[in-house]
This record gives C-alpha cells, sequence and structure tokens, in this order.
C-alpha cells in the first residue's frame, strides 16, 4: 500500500528533485518573509517559470510545493518581528509573537516558532501518507453525480470558513465559476462569451488570471499600504536564535493539539492556512491559558498557530491528490500548474501517477527536515528581507508577472489580459473579497460543469441521480451542516478572537 | 456611507448576472448529446448571482476605505505604467523598458531619485542576466536596437 511512497523517495532524492526541493524551501522562506508576498503570490509568480523550464511534472511540484510550505514558515518572522504578519496564515502569530519580541525575547520566539512549525508540518505528512491512499480508495467509486455534490460541499465549508464574509465568499465562488466558462464548450464545440476574441476560445488562461489576480493586484495594494503608513515600524533586535528543550516541553500539548486541528482544517475543502491557524489559537487560549496571558506573549500562543498553519498546508494535500479538490487557495493553484501538465488530480492519480503523488510527499518530508534546518540558525539572516524596501520589491514583482506571462505566451494581449485581471483582483479585494474563492471556483468550474452534465446525461435529464447514492446524499448533508456554521461562527469569533489591530 | 459600495456592487453584479442570462440564452447550439447543454450551467450560475446580489443588496456589509485624491491619482498612474510597460515591452526591447518602468515606479513609491535610478537600472540589468543566462529564457531585445546592431 506504501509503494508510492518508496518510489516517491526514489523520485525525491535525485539530484535535480533534491536541488528544488531546497530551493523552494529557501524561495518560500523568503517569499513568505517578505510582507505582502504570501506563498499564492511566490507561487503565482513562479509557477509560468517552473513550466517554462522545461521541468518534468513532479520536479515542478516539488519546487512549488517547497515554496508553499516554505513560506508558511517564514510568515511567521515579519509577525514576530514587526507585527506585521507576512501572509494571512499568520495573523494569529503577531498576537503572542510580536509582544515576545518586544520583550526581548525575538530569538527564543524565532527558534520555538520553527520547532512548532516542524512539529505540525511533521505531523500533517504523516497524516497525509497515512490517509490520502485510504481516501483515494474510497474516492475510486465516486461517479460524476457525487463528485458534483462534493464539490457543492467544497464551497459550502469555503463559505463557512474562509473569510470574512460568507456571502462574499459565495459571490466571490460564483463569479470564479463564471470566468471558467469562457472558451470553448467541449461538449458541442460552442463557443461562450469570447466575445468574437480568438484569444479567448481556449479560455481564460490559467496562469494569466493567477498572476493578474494575485501579483497585480497585490502591487496596488502595496501602493495603497506604502502610501498610508510611511514606516512599518521597528523591526525588533533578533538576538540568538535557539530554543530550550525546556520551551519546547511545555508548549508540547499545545503544539500537538493544534497541530491536529491545523491537519484536520487542512483536509476540508476550501479552506486554508488562515482558518487553522485562528481555530488552533482560540482553542489553545480556552484550554491552557491559565493566567490570561495570552497576547501578552505567552509561548503556547505562539506555538499553537504557528504549528496549526503548517499541519493545514500538508493536510490541504490530501484532498487535492485524491479528490482533485483544492484544500487551500495555494493548493488550487497547484492543483492548475498539474493541469498544465494535462495531469488530472483525483482519486486514480496514485494509480498513474505514482512518481508524481509519491515525489511530491516524499519531498514533503525532506523539505521540511531542509526548513528546519534552514530556520533555526538562518532565521536571522532571512529576517533581513523584511528590511527590502518596497520601492525595489514592487518592480521586481511586476518583472516577474510580465516576464512569466510573456514567457508562456510571448503575447501582448496575454499581457493586457493579465492587467485587466489586476484590476479586478483590486477592486475586489476593496469589496472585501478574499481571492481564494474566487481562485477555487475558477479552477474547480469547468470539473463541476463536466460532472453536472455527464450526471444528466446518465439519467437522461432526470435531476434525481444527483442524491441518488449514499454517498452523494451524506456529501449533500455534510454541505448542508457546514453551510449552517457560519449562523453561529459570529457568535464564537466575538467570544474568542481578540480584535486584530491590522 | 460605508455600505453605499456594497449596494452599488450588488446592482453591478445584477447586470453582470442579466448580461450573462442574455448572453447564454442567445448561445447557438447547433446539435447536443447531452440533455443540459452549454446553455444551462451558465443561466443556472446568472440566477444564482442574481439572488446572492439582492441579499448583498438588503445586508451590505461594510468595506475598508477607498483610495481618493493623490491616492488614486498614484493608483492610476501606476496601473497605466504597467500599460505602458506592456505595450512597449516587445518594441522597446526589455532591458530599456523594464529599466524606464523600474525607476518610475521605485520613484513613485518613494525613492529618492538617485536611489530610483540606480534601484531600477540594476533591477533591470540583474533580472535581464538572470533569466537570459541562468534560466535561459529568452526576452524581446527591441525593433530599435537592431539597426544599430546592424550599422556597426
Amino acid at each position: 500500500m506504501f509503494d508510492f511512497l518508496i518510489q516517491g523517495f526514489g523520485v525525491a532524492l535525485t539530484p535535480l528533485n533534491l536541488g528544488l526541493a531546497f530551493l523552494g524551501a529557501l524561495l518560500g522562506t523568503l517569499f513568505g518573509a517578505l510582507p505582502g508576498i504570501g506563498p499564492i503570490n511566490g507561487i503565482a509568480i513562479l509557477m509560468p517559470l517552473a513550466y517554462t523550464l522545461g521541468l518534468p511534472a513532479e520536479s515542478s511540484l516539488i519546487l512549488l510545493a517547497g515554496i508553499y510550505t516554505g513560506s508558511e514558515y517564514g510568515g511567521r518572522m515579519s509577525s514576530i518581528l514587526l507585527n506585521v504578519p507576512g501572509d494571512a496564515g499568520a495573523v494569529m502569530t503577531t498576537l503572542d509573537g510580536h509582544p515576545l519580541a518586544k520583550k526581548g525575547l525575538a530569538g527564543p520566539a524565532l527558534g520555538l516558532s520553527a520547532v512548532s512549525s516542524f512539529i505540525g508540518a511533521t505531523v500533517a505528512i504523516l497524516g497525509l501518507t497515512l490517509f490520502a491512499p485510504l481516501l483515494a480508495i474510497v474516492a475510486v467509486k465516486f461517479g460524476p453525480a457525487e463528485f458534483f455534490a462534493l464539490m457543492i460541499f467544497a464551497f459550502a465549508s469555503m463559505s463557512a470558513m474562509m473569510g470574512k464574509d460568507p456571502l462574499k465568499t459565495l459571490i466571490g465562488a460564483v463569479l470564479g465559476v463564471l470566468i471558467s466558462t469562457v472558451g470553448v464548450d467541449s461538449g458541442t464545440g460552442v463557443l461562450r462569451f469570447t466575445f468574437d476574441m480568438p484569444e479567448l476560445y481556449d479560455g481564460i488562461d490559467f496562469v494569466v488570471m493567477i498572476i493578474g489576480l494575485f501579483a497585480v493586484s497585490e502591487i496596488l495594494l502595496m501602493l495603497e499600504h506604502a502610501f498610508r503608513h510611511d514606516q512599518d515600524g521597528e523591526m525588533a533586535p533578533i538576538g540568538r536564535v535557539m530554543v530550550k528543550l525546556s520551551e519546547v516541553l511545555y508548549c508540547k500539548w499545545a503544539i500537538l493539539r493544534s497541530s491536529v486541528i491545523g491537519f484536520v482544517i487542512g483536509v476540508l475543502p476550501g479552506t486554508g492556512a488562515s482558518v487553522a491557524s485562528a481555530v488552533a489559537y482560540t482553542t489553545e487560549k480556552r484550554i491552557s491559558d491559565h493566567d490570561n496571558s495570552f497576547g501578552t506573549g505567552n509561548m503556547r500562543g505562539l506555538a499553537a498557530p504557528e504549528a496549526a498553519n503548517n499541519a493545514s498546508a500538508a493536510g490541504s494535500f490530501v484532498p487535492m491528490l485524491t479528490l482533485g479538490i483544492p484544500g487551500s487557495g495555494t493548493t488550487a493553484i497547484l492543483l492548475g500548474a498539474l493541469m498544465l501538465y494535462n495531469i488530472n488530480p483525483g482519486p486514480m492519480m496514485f494509480r498513474e501517477q505514482p512518481m508524481v503523488v509519491g515525489g511530491l510527499i516524499a519531498s514533503l518530508y525532506i523539505g521540511n527536515v531542509m526548513l528546519l534546518l534552514l530556520n533555526l540558525p538562518l532565521a536571522g539572516v532571512f529576517a533581513r528581507v523584511l528590511q527590502v524596501p518596497r520601492w525595489l520589491l514592487v518592480p521586481s514583482v511586476a518583472i516577474l508577472a510580465f516576464v512569466g506571462v510573456y514567457q508562456l505566451h510571448s503575447d501582448l494581449m496575454a499581457i493586457y489580459l493579465m492587467l485587466a485581471i489586476g484590476v479586478f483582483g483590486y477592486l475586489l479585494r476593496k469589496f472585501g473579497f478574499s481571492l481564494a474563492p474566487v481562485v477555487l471556483g475558477f479552477v474547480l468550474g469547468g470539473l463541476m460543469e463536466e460532472n453536472l452534465r455527464r450526471a444528466l446525461s446518465i439519467s437522461g435529464g432526470d435531476l434525481a441521480i444527483l442524491w441518488q447514492s449514499g454517498l452523494s446524499i451524506g456529501l449533500w448533508i455534510a454541505a448542508a451542516a457546514v453551510a449552517f456554521i457560519p449562523l453561529f461562527a459570529g457568535r464564537l469569533k466575538a467570544k474568542f478572537l481578540p480584535a486584530r489591530s491590522a | 456611507m460605508r455600505h453605499a459600495a456594497d449596494r452599488i456592487l450588488s446592482l453591478l453584479l445584477l447586470g453582470l448576472a442579466a448580461f450573462i442570462a442574455v448572453q447564454a440564452w442567445h448561445l447557438e447550439v447547433p446539435f447536443s448529446y447531452d440533455p443540459v447543454g452549454p446553455k444551462a450551467f451558465p443561466l443556472l450560475l446568472a440566477g444564482l448571482l442574481a439572488l446572492l446580489a439582492v441579499v448583498l443588496f438588503v445586508r451590505p456589509g461594510p468595506n475598508g476605505e477607498w483610495p481618493s485624491g493623490a491616492l488614486l491619482l498614484r493608483l492610476l498612474v501606476v496601473m497605466g505604467l504597467l500599460v505602458v510597460y506592456a505595450a512597449l515591452f516587445i518594441e522597446a526591447g526589455y532591458l530599456l523598458i523594464t529599466a524606464l518602468v523600474s525607476v518610475a515606479i521605485a520613484w513613485l513609491f518613494g525613492a529618492s531619485p538617485l536611489k530610483a535610478l540606480v534601484g531600477g537600472v540594476l533591477l533591470a540589468l540583474g533580472s535581464y542576466l538572470l533569466f537570459t543566462y541562468a534560466l535561459g529564457i529568452s526576452l524581446p531585445t527591441g525593433s530599435w536596437i537592431e539597426p544599430l546592431l546592424g550599422a556597426n
């Protein structure tokens, strides 16, 4: 049953893939540390380059996955040192991380967060190794009706858990699905929403969409940010990065609980690191905050969200690899990257692409050790990138975006489209949308329509096929159950989440 | 006031839903093997979007701050610069246009003119070397440079 893992280590241990895992870990930590460039931006920017370098699918996925897991490590640095979360998953890390740094404990805080990140990721990678093959066996039984119900479940759990506003999460997802309908309809050859532009016949290109949505809109947001707050505040002095065994032992239950929470939330389709770290933090606050010191620099308050966000990153690979449904916005992009290689992730992948699945999972083990080794002694070096001025960062992002798209298309239309999508993404973000649901809708839209239409053509148009099997009924019930969470979520949030200063 | 933005958005979304519905309705499907065809899915989405837009109109949420005045102007200038970057990317060649745009953006983001100049030029040169030599990516050299090279 674990043949894929042995095969995977064979793939991951080749010099090229080891090098790429290391490069991914390094770049990911850097991207995570740079304020404003999280895992999604990092991957969006580098994906076209990885693709044009002609790397085989598994190598390119190893690089991109390294960037993903690496940036969950890196995100903590600006949280702790500057009180500015490097990405959405690191918001909760500011709550106790920055107070620790202000007390002069930045070094131990960085050390402890690296160790708890490592433990969280390790627990989750083990979970991935154990559960993914099992889930894949169940998922082989899925027909089009079950897949359609599963996607409804994914959108329901996403709207319940992600973003401030469930309504806008849903609207974002619908917009994403709508964008996916542009182009030639594969069933009939009919042109939909192409407005007689041949460039749109193949649909909106995935890379153009992702880079526009994230990188270009980020440029505009960074400009706003730079203009509103001229300085990002003083960076706390780091000192020696180290962690005492006694400190890790003090946090051991917090770390283990949060790792499990992070993994489970990561597995749920559509939810990512930000939810995982928030739930872990509030849970830990309830269980182990005996003297009300959470928020003032409690080590456990730092360890919990860090373990959880790293665990959720590994966990979100489970639905992506077994069902073809991404567990987070970032895995949605990885899924799109696989599709560039004409690999359709899903239950058959363990059988048909054991090199890719196994190589990826094995590289997560390897990359995680590399990340620990990189992040303990070198945290101080990485922290320097926090001082890269925005005026240099922004043109760099623009350059990478342009070269990435140009490389794939050598076509000015693609670049203009990228810019237009960038403005669209910026507006969405200003209206309070998160972009992950849009990406998820965009990636899943095609599959969703295909499965719906296939199911209905099996039944000759009878909608009842959508809820005829026990499995699909279960998924519809799960979707309905999850959809009711937001009704209580507001109350829960008010109770446990302290007000954010960002 | 803070809710006004969401109300405007909901009207825009309603308009979009109507537009999609009309477009989808007028799709001409020559023949179709499956009972649903390419029309139904966009129509379904348009309906869903319209429904959500109505809910948004009834229950708008608070929005963030919208840029105005000088900030809005800067945003437009940066967008304009990016469009110029795109328009001249092939004509002017990667090195020249990247340097110009980088300097301009750096300056807009508050670098002193000297820093912007040095930083932008180095960024263009460095990225050019990285892309062409380390990554083997071919970048446009620019049509203006070829006659110069030919003359030599």
